[in-house]
């Protein structure tokens, strides 16, 4: 993955940049806002760290102009602070997910994995994870090279879940994402699904977990 | 002392309040008085019974109140109604007599004060009592009395002021002490907490010994600051230590196994200390939230939901079976008084528990359930638990009851420490799924009324609104008023209904408050203000730059727009220009010389076809007695009568008239402007003017709207409009002369006698006084041989 981090602090950076190359990862770092800023318009990544108090302009100037410019680059915040205006106006202003630092180095690895797969699941036709791929164009999932008989509801179900790989999701919000207006779903039937999906795709390490009274969270299992 | 000083001012205001009455009273029953007398005088008996001659003069005199509305009877007690309204309020046990009485009573959603006189009447035929009631609504009354009323306060105020300025000074000087403590604190350094010594006299001794009490508690809690800072210190500086201890023997190791080891400890450690600093720093700020006063409604259900969802990001909660619970509570009935930043951080915390000291695999069951006025939200997991001998401890800073996973000590006492702040009880106990059980009890805010918020006030967007006049005037004469107003104002459409004149009054009489229309126009000045006297018009706001003369406005309810003089229409072939009658007088003679010429060929208004004919008739005959020889000489000519005043001036123009007599001038100048040998005169004496009015009754729908209409018409633009595209003459004349009308009204400025809109024209409305009128007006003009 090619990885941005904004980050001023010349120590945190040079931790979190070594440990992200040892994974194998291809790293840049800038300290100042706005060098950031013009960086992000000529070059893309595949994930942006962006810290909060930075000289020039802060973080969340840095994120505005990003999406204002339709960009849809994930970006984790790194912050010190703890309060939740700082989320609520992060998240608001487009961010994908926020840390408080000092972040755990395991943590932050887990969780760039996870927006560069839903990233790179929403981008491409098509998605794979150990045995499994689907094929978003042809509407067609195989594991191990052997096609899953999938009915339309399922594919539709796994094309929602892949799209928003480590989100919670609740019962309602699949039940609006896979009905129409009319159809009126039981949310007993967004259950029955959910288990028949699940058990297709068993072995494989996509899994969809289940949180009873909040929803369902399809997240990679190998990436831990 | 308020509560005595409240008493007083009220008791002063009483009197006052009484005072002001009488005096207004006074004023205004002398108005009563006069009316009343002056119908009496009037009240004969006849073949018939006791019968009246309404006299112009009463209402006259009641109209010098420029305000309020009036109503009057008169009446044989017990026997007959003679005239006016029946069903006016009489004082309970009246014992009728020639002494005025006067009272209070309130007549259809009015207040009213009624004098009631009698008059024996004696004649030939026998003797009996007549009675006369006259009333007026109190509003001019009332606002005399509110102004009496506070001009005798303002002064009672002044000397108030100045016996406090007297006061401040006694009170200043006896509270020195205060302003040495003032100063004695102002100086004082925030370290020094000792107490404030003086010697306060009796009264603010209290007030030296809260001080006192509040410096105590001060030190108190800066005490209890000072030991926490110090625990705190010690807890991050032996975590450091042990830190720096391991990274330190890691350095100085030469075995690169032992020193693995040694990195793994310091890391280990380092996680340690990242926790506690986290707990310590979250315990801070809670303790300080907890001391503000943040608290304001907060709905829990979205709050952990959000909560636990983003918490399922962590990755360490994959394994975790969560599951939430929320026992069918439903929206607006999950709300407390909290700190929602609080709240949140007590449920990390107790989440973090339940992972730190659970199996990886445990099972972590969050529950929010609703009990009488309480809410629970609860967190429980399968882990190990607390050994109910432990319980108690538990919520201590820095206690960790376990050895194995090293907490900080301070989660649960993050928890206790919010729970404190929101007033919530905090249960720990065993919990069903085997492990922990922490309860925080939270008070229901009583229903909140989010609700209102939900609702807002949506809906009321710009819609095209409907602005319904209804009018007796003639469409042409209005159109271009119309047009210019939607013009002016997009987005109004308007409904135009036209009515004759007689017809509009009797449906504005009888129709539901419900429909009424926005505006009512009407060429007829008596029966609008008879309508207005009922109380069905509303009170508009036009500025005083553009509202009419005062003859043209009754209680800024209704306004005149136009100027319409009643003019002779002559033919000059028959009568030449210099042959006309300069007034009135040289009329009569004029008419009774040339009796013979003129037979057939004068026209007036049929008084009964016309209520216009009628106004001008009626008021002719204000003028003067030489109004009544004047009908007497026109019957003896045989005069002929019309509708109006347009066939009037076409039977002029055919030469079948010599002369007609009250047209309307601004339509009768139409036609002299048309036809060479018609003209147009005026009398040097007087000349009646009357006008078209509106108003906008109550109940009216758009009555902003219908305001807005009202204020345009008499706006330069409308009366321009007037001027210039109608055949009328505006109220407010510009002074350019456009036609001969304008011309004429120019040079005999100051004979125009505009009728004015006061309740006075109700006179000739009174059924009796109509008939008598108009019969009258049948034998005179019956009377031709």
């Amino acid at each position: 993955m090619r990885i941005l981090l904004v980050e001023d602090n010349d120590e945190l950076a040079e931790t979190i940049v070594d440990r992200l190359r040892a994974e194998g990862h291809s790293v840049d770092r800038e300290a100042d806002g706005n060098e950031a800023n013009d960086l992000l318009r000529h070059i893309k990544f595949d994930i942006v760290l962006l810290d909060i108090n930075l000289p020039g302009r802060s973080g969340y100037e840095v994120l505005r102009s990003l999406r204002a410019r339709t960009d849809e680059t994930p970006v984790i915040i790194l912050t010190a602070r703890s309060q939740i205006d700082d989320r609520v106006i992060g998240l608001d202003a487009g961010a994908d997910d926020y840390m408080v630092k000092p972040v755990d180095f395991r943590e932050l690895l887990a969780r760039c994995r996870v927006l560069a797969r839903r990233r790179a699941g929403r981008a491409s036709n098509l998605f794979t994870v150990g045995p499994l791929t689907f094929d978003r164009g042809a509407k067609q999932a195989q594991i191990g090279g052997i096609d899953v008989q999938m009915r339309a509801r399922e594919i539709q179900l796994l094309e929602i879940m892949i799209d928003n790989l480590g989100r919670m999701l609740s019962k309602e919000e699949v039940a609006d994402k896979l009905y129409t207006f009319e159809e009126t779903p039981s949310l007993n039937a967004v259950e029955q699904l959910v288990t028949r999906l699940r058990k297709k795709l068993d072995g494989t390490p996509l899994v969809i977990k289940t949180a009873r009274g909040l929803g369902y969270m399809a997240y990679v299992a190998d990436d831990d | 002392m308020a509560a005595g000083f409240a008493i007083l001012l009220v008791l002063i205001s009483v009197l006052l309040w009484t005072y002001a009455r009488t005096a207004a009273n006074r004023t205004h029953d002398l108005l009563l008085a006069g009316a009343a007398l002056s119908i009496l005088e009037r009240t004969s008996l006849g073949l018939e019974g006791a019968t009246v001659d309404l006299p112009n003069s009463a209402l006259e005199i009641l109209s010098l109140n420029p305000v309020d509305r009036i109503r009057y009877r008169v009446f044989v007690p017990g026997k007959a109604e003679i005239t006016g309204t029946q069903d006016l309020p009489l004082p309970a046990g009246m014992d009728l007599s020639a002494d005025p009485v006067f009272y209070d009573a309130a007549y259809h959603d009015a207040d009213y004060r009624f004098v009631v006189q009698g008059r024996r009447l004696n004649a030939s035929s026998g003797s009996g009592w007549v009675a006369v009631q006259v009333g007026q609504t109190v509003e001019l009354r009332a606002s005399q009395q509110w102004s009496f009323f506070i001009s005798g306060l303002a002064g009672l105020a002044v000397i108030s002021l100045i016996g406090l300025g007297f006061v401040w000074v006694a009170i200043r000087s006896s509270l020195a002490p205060l302003r040495q403590i003032a100063s004695d604190l102002r100086l004082r350094a925030p370290s020094d907490l000792s107490l404030v010594h003086g010697a306060p006299p009796r009264e603010i001794r209290g007030l030296f010994d809260a001080i006192n009490g509040f410096i105590t508690r001060l030190g108190q809690t800066r005490t209890l600051t000072e030991t926490f800072i110090a625990d705190v210190a010690h807890q991050t500086r032996t975590s450091l230590s042990a830190l720096q201890g391991h990274l330190s023997l890691a350095a100085g190791s030469d075995d690169i196994d032992r020193m693995r080891t040694r990195v793994a400890k310091a890391e280990r450690q380092a996680d340690r200390t990242v926790r506690l600093t986290n707990q310590l720093l979250a315990n801070a700020m809670v303790i300080h939230r907890s001391d503000d006063a943040s608290l304001h409604p907060v709905a829990l259900l979205p709050l952990v939901r959000d909560m636990l969802a983003e918490s399922m990001r962590d990755s360490r909660m994959r394994h975790i079976a969560v599951s939430f619970e929320d026992e069918g509570i439903t929206a607006g009935r999950d709300v407390v008084a909290g700190d929602e930043l609080s709240i949140r951080e007590a449920l990390r915390n107790l989440i973090e528990n339940a992972i730190r000291h659970g199996s990886s695999d445990n099972a972590i069951t969050i529950t929010l359930a609703e009990q009488d006025d309480r809410i629970k939200l609860s967190v429980e997991d399968a882990g190990p638990g607390i050994a109910d001998a432990d319980l108690a401890r538990a919520t201590k800073r820095f206690t960790s009851l376990s050895d194995q996973t090293k907490g900080s000590g301070l989660g649960l006492s993050i928890v206790k420490a919010v729970a404190e702040g929101h007033r919530a009880d905090l249960q720990l106990g065993r919990s069903s799924l085997g492990g922990l059980r922490v309860m925080m009890v939270f008070r229901r805010l009583a229903t909140v009324l989010t609700l209102w918020a939900a609702l807002g006030i949506t809906g009321t967007g710009l819609r095209a609104q409907t602005l319904v006049i209804h009018s007796a005037t003639d469409t042409p004469a209005v159109q271009p008023l119309l047009d210019a107003f939607s013009s002016a104002t997009p987005g109004v459409t308007i409904d135009y209904v036209e009515y004759q004149t007689l017809d509009l009054y009797e449906t504005m009489r009888s129709r539901d408050v419900a429909d009424m229309p926005d505006v009512v126009i009407s060429s007829s000045m008596d029966l609008q203000v008879d309508l207005v006297n009922r109380g069905l018009a509303q009170r508009i706001y036009v500025p005083p730059a553009i509202t009419p003369p005062d003859w043209a406005v009754w209680r800024s309810e209704l306004f005149g727009f136009t100027f319409e003089p009643a003019a002779m229409v002559y033919d000059k072939r028959a009568i030449a220009p210099d042959d006309l009658p300069a007034n009135h007088r040289d009329l009569a003679i004029y008419v009774r010389e040339n009796e013979t010429s003129l037979r057939g060929r004068i026209g007036s208004y049929d008084l009964r076809a016309s209520g216009v004919g009628y106004l001008y008739a009626a008021q002719d005959s204000v003028q003067g007695p030489q109004a009544q020889r004047m009908i007497e000489v026109l019957g003896r000519a045989g005069l002929s009568t019309f509708c109006c005043t347009t066939e009037m001036v076409e039977a002029t123009a055919r030469g079948e008239l010599a002369f007609a007599l009250n047209t309307i001038g601004s339509y009768a100048s139409l036609s002299v402007e048309n036809v060479p040998h018609l003209g147009l005169h005026f009398f040097d004496d007087y000349n009646l003017v009357m006008t078209r009015t509106a108003f906008v009754p109550k109940g009216a729908k758009n009555a902003e709207l219908g305001e807005r209409f009202i204020n345009f018409i008499l706006s330069d633009e409308g009366q321009r409009t007037i001027a210039t595209q109608t055949p009328l003459i505006p109220v407010r004349p510009d002074g350019t002369i456009r036609s001969t009308i304008d011309r004429l009204i120019h040079e005999k400025r100051g004979t125009f006698l505009p009728i004015r809109l006061t309740p006075a024209l109700l006179t000739y409305l009174d059924a009796l006084k109509k008939k008598d009128f108009l019969s009258a007006w049948d034998i005179s003009i019956m009377a031709l041989p």
